[in-house]
């Protein structure tokens, strides 16, 4: 996997490139702000960016907007979005394209989580924050998803972090057909047309459940 | 003739009257009374000295010169004259019986010159061109009368030698006296009904002049009548009369020269209501003397005592209303102005008025919709208005100030543009207003100083915020990356060693485990500091805040957005609000509105739990109470026990 980092602190930058370096991937280019992100990536075509959301010279919402323009002009790149913290305005609307994914920052110290799922948005896959997703399968007084089981909530946090069936049976250590049947169940009881695999999965529950907390 | 060459004119005429006058008094001194001859200092003088002065302002004023004429004319032919001729007489000088006739003829010629003034008065000018012919009769009658006085053998009871030396037989001097007198006297009664034409087409500035006129005219004409019967009765009379001789002409020099010209209302108004006074006591007493006396019989002690008790006992009941009848009546504006203020004063008093309409109360008073008042609460400082804003800029053209003082301290001023009737009337309205103005002024004090607080209060808090900002970025940006770097160090320390060192390995993976926590509580200090979602509005905010609360918390929004302290400010509230409704109301619903009214933001936080929350019980809500008050807003709970607990703020958020 090639892959471009944009990260303003030195020491965080240079971790992240010997971490992705240590797990056997591609480092072609680090920098310090978004100003010349789009320009890198129009060059080198990497499979994934990594963005820090607050970069110079505001550090207000840099990264989420190199990435947006990223997304737009490649789609078939992945982009890495990370955060200090949960900023909502700048991920939600970008959830849900497939390449993107949005983390905390400090999901990089399970360091095998963090490459799986480095791994699956270059690939095309989804990747929401387990935090914002527990925000929105949180149940609020008569929500639908206060009808679901503890693990049903379990089965739609992951399908919202974007995992697959057979990765959420890895995670929970189930059978792929028992996950299949819980997700089956989940989508009844939350009303969500059945679909294909993959971000038209993570879309559809992602729109439901932001529509469900009026999520602006 | 330029000014110029008569200046010294007036000034020689005055010593000349000055002089003649003493040498009058000296010449005449024990052989005539001396009432005589001082009251004929004082008429001269008083002419001539007033004519001098207003001379002395107005060289070309024909009144001026009119009185000082009347003023050395009478020095010199009257009474150097008469004291010659008494003198001569007494003594055997030449010359005694010329003289005489000179005090003889002396006295008319001033007729015309009274006819003048009364008809000249105060512009200098006639009323109209005919009354010429009222002059010119006036000086046809003195030509006729003079021969017919001073020839006729009648006038020589005046003479000390006895009978008029220049008589001449016959009727022809009687004709011509009954005639020359009916015609002066004619001429003078005219002037004076042109003087009332005058009046009655008059306005401001003359008619305030013309008051004076009939103020002492009215006097001389009061007292001077009786006078003339009762000259011998009394030494009282003649002085009474040289009183009001020398007041006739001082009025007139007052008038004409305009100095204090609008206290002739108040003296006016104070000789009326004297004399009314005077009439009623006197009543009073006379009709009290009659009952006592037919009461308690003869007892003169007693019905004197009685009657005199009785009118000071009056005095005191009536001068007051006689005093208010009589200034409705003479001095209306005055009246009127006071009666505002009164009225305004008495609203105050009964709570009806604030003390800042004393403002409005002084401008319908003065009749100047434009006045201000300006309080100085500090000396030195510029002046403020009611609302405590500092008066700025000049002042208009026309206006001027008066200051409202207590003491020698200037408490505040009035700004105003004062006309010539009204320019009196100030003091006496100020004076009324007095402690209407100053509760006015203390109120503007308190007022200001609470602004001071409130500012500095908001001061602090955004300062406090932004302090908070800052520290949450610091956390965030700081100490929440470094954690994060090191922990990727250690990862790649784990990575180095292979695969054969565990025991390393798991001491590696307990540090970062105790990193990743660190990382944790650091996010949750930053969130408690300023929560970073307030970044994307309220909204997400107050619905992240409920996610993370125990009991269902129904959130409703605006998604409106609003300065940040604002917004800081109505998150806390909304989060104290949970926190209490999670901690000590037992509540298992919690609502949560945030929404603009208009141009405030109301947040209200209502649980269903035990109620009985108060503002002064918890220090959570003083201090939230606080808080929202440094923004200007203000904090309610509604928490009947039993019935819940609402928590409402009020926002000002400008749009």
């Amino acid at each position: 996997m090639r892959v471009v980092i944009a990260e303003d602190q030195v020491l965080l930058r240079e971790g992240l490139a010997r971490l992705f370096a240590d797990g056997g991937h591609q480092v072609v280019s680090t920098l310090g702000d978004a100003a010349t992100v789009a320009e890198v990536v129009d060059q080198e075509k990497p499979d994934l960016v990594v963005l820090d959301i607050r970069m110079p010279p505001t550090y207000t919402d840099e990264g989420a907007r190199a990435a947006r323009e990223i997304k737009d002009r490649h789609p078939e790149i992945g982009v890495l979005l990370l955060s200090q913290h949960i900023e909502t305005t700048h991920a939600v609307d970008l959830v849900g394209r497939p390449g993107f994914g949005y983390l905390l920052k400090d999901r990089v110290l399970e360091v095998e989580e963090f490459l799986q799922t480095a791994g699956r948005v270059a690939a095309g896959g989804s990747a929401l924050d387990p935090t914002v997703v527990g925000k929105l399968v949180a149940p609020a007084a008569g929500s639908p998803l206060a009808r679901l089981s503890d693990r049903e909530r379990r089965v739609l946090e992951l399908m919202a972090e974007g995992l697959t069936n057979t990765a959420i049976s890895h995670r929970l250590v189930l059978s792929e057909r028992t996950v299949e049947a819980h997700v089956r169940h989940v989508l009844l009881k939350l009303d969500i047309p059945e679909n294909d695999e993959g971000n038209r999965r993570v879309l559809a529950v992602l729109t439901h459940l932001r529509e469900m907390h009026d999520w602006s | 003739m330029a000014p110029s060459r008569l200046r010294p004119l007036p000034g020689l005429l005055l010593t000349l009257t000055v002089l003649a006058e003493l040498a009058a008094v000296v010449l005449s001194w024990r052989l005539e009374p001396a009432y005589d001859t001082l009251l004929n200092v004082v008429f001269s003088c008083a002419f001539a000295g007033t004519g001098f002065l207003i001379l002395s302002r107005h060289p070309r004023h024909v009144i001026g010169w009119l009185l000082l004429a009347v003023g050395v004319e009478n020095a010199l032919a009257l009474d150097l004259a008469q004291g010659y001729g008494l003198r001569a007489a007494a003594e055997g000088w030449p010359g005694g019986p010329v003289a005489e006739a000179i005090v003889m003829a002396g006295w008319l010629p001033q007729a015309p010159a009274f006819v003048l003034i009364v008809l000249l008065f105060p512009t200098d000018r006639l009323p109209g061109r005919r009354w010429w012919l009222v002059v010119w009769m006036s000086v046809l009658g003195v030509a006729l009368a003079e021969p017919g006085w001073v020839l006729n053998p009648l006038s020589g009871g005046e003479y000390a030698a006895g009978p008029n030396p220049y008589a001449v037989e016959g009727p022809l001097p009687d004709v011509l006296f009954v005639i020359g007198f009916t015609l002066t006297a004619t001429a003078l009664l005219t002037a004076f009904v042109g003087a009332l034409v005058r009046f009655r087409r008059s306005i401001g500035v003359e008619r305030q002049q013309l008051k004076w006129f009939a103020l002492s005219t009215g006097v001389l004409v009061v007292i001077a009548a009786p006078a003339l019967v009762f000259w011998e009765a009394t030494p009282v009379v003649p002085l009474l009369a040289a009183v009001c001789l020398t007041v006739w002409p001082v009025t007139i020099g007052i008038a004409v020269l305009r100095y204090r010209l609008y206290d002739v209302d108040l003296v006016l108004s104070r000789t009326f209501t004297y004399l009314m006074l005077t009439v009623v006591l006197a009543v009073v007493y006379a009709a009290a003397v009659v009952v006592l006396g037919a009461v308690v019989g003869r007892d003169e002690a007693w019905v004197t005592a009685g009657a005199t008790l009785l009118a000071a006992a009056s005095f005191k009941l009536l001068h007051r209303r006689v005093q208010d009848r009589v200034d409705r009546r003479f001095r209306p504006e005055r009246h009127r102005a006071l009666s505002v203020v009164a009225a305004f004063t008495e609203r105050l008093r009964h709570d009806q008025a604030e003390p800042e309409g004393v403002v409005d109360a002084l401008r319908d008073a003065m009749g100047d919709p434009e006045l201000e008042l300006r309080f100085v609460l500090q000396p030195g400082e510029p002046p403020v208005d009611t609302h405590g804003r500092p008066a700025t800029g000049p002042d208009a053209p026309g206006r001027e100030r008066y200051p409202v003082l207590r003491g020698w301290t200037v408490l505040a001023e009035v700004v105003w543009s004062p006309s010539e009737e009204r320019r009196a009337l100030l003091g006496s309205v100020v004076a009324a207003a007095d402690l209407p103005i100053e509760m006015a002024r203390l109120r503007v004090e308190l007022r200001r100083r609470l602004d001071e607080v409130a500012e500095s209060r908001s001061r602090l808090a955004a300062v406090a915020d932004q302090e908070r900002r800052r520290i949450e970025r610091d956390l965030h940006d700081g100490a929440q990356q470094r954690l994060v770097s090191i922990g990727l160090a250690l990862r790649h320390a784990q990575h180095q060693l292979g695969a054969d060192a565990d025991e390393a390995k798991a001491t590696l993976d307990e540090a970062v485990v105790e990193i990743s926590a660190a990382i944790e509580d650091l996010r949750e200090l930053a969130h408690g500091l300023r929560p970073a979602l307030l970044q994307a509005g309220l909204g997400p905010a107050l619905r992240d805040l409920a996610s993370r609360s125990p009991v269902p918390v129904e959130v409703s929004a605006t998604t409106d957005r609003f300065a940040p302290d604002v917004e800081a400010a109505a998150y806390f509230v909304a989060s104290e609000g949970l926190t209490n409704a999670v901690k000590h109301a037992r509540a298992d619903q919690v609502v949560l509105q945030v929404a603009r009214q208009n141009s405030t933001l109301v947040v209200s936080v209502a649980d269903d739990g035990v109620g009985g929350a108060a503002v002064e019980r918890g220090s959570g809500l003083t201090g939230l109470s606080d808080r929202v008050a440094a923004r200007g807003g203000r904090l309610r709970i509604e928490s009947a026990r039993g019935h819940g607990t609402t928590l409402i703020a009020e926002l000002p958020c400008a749009s």
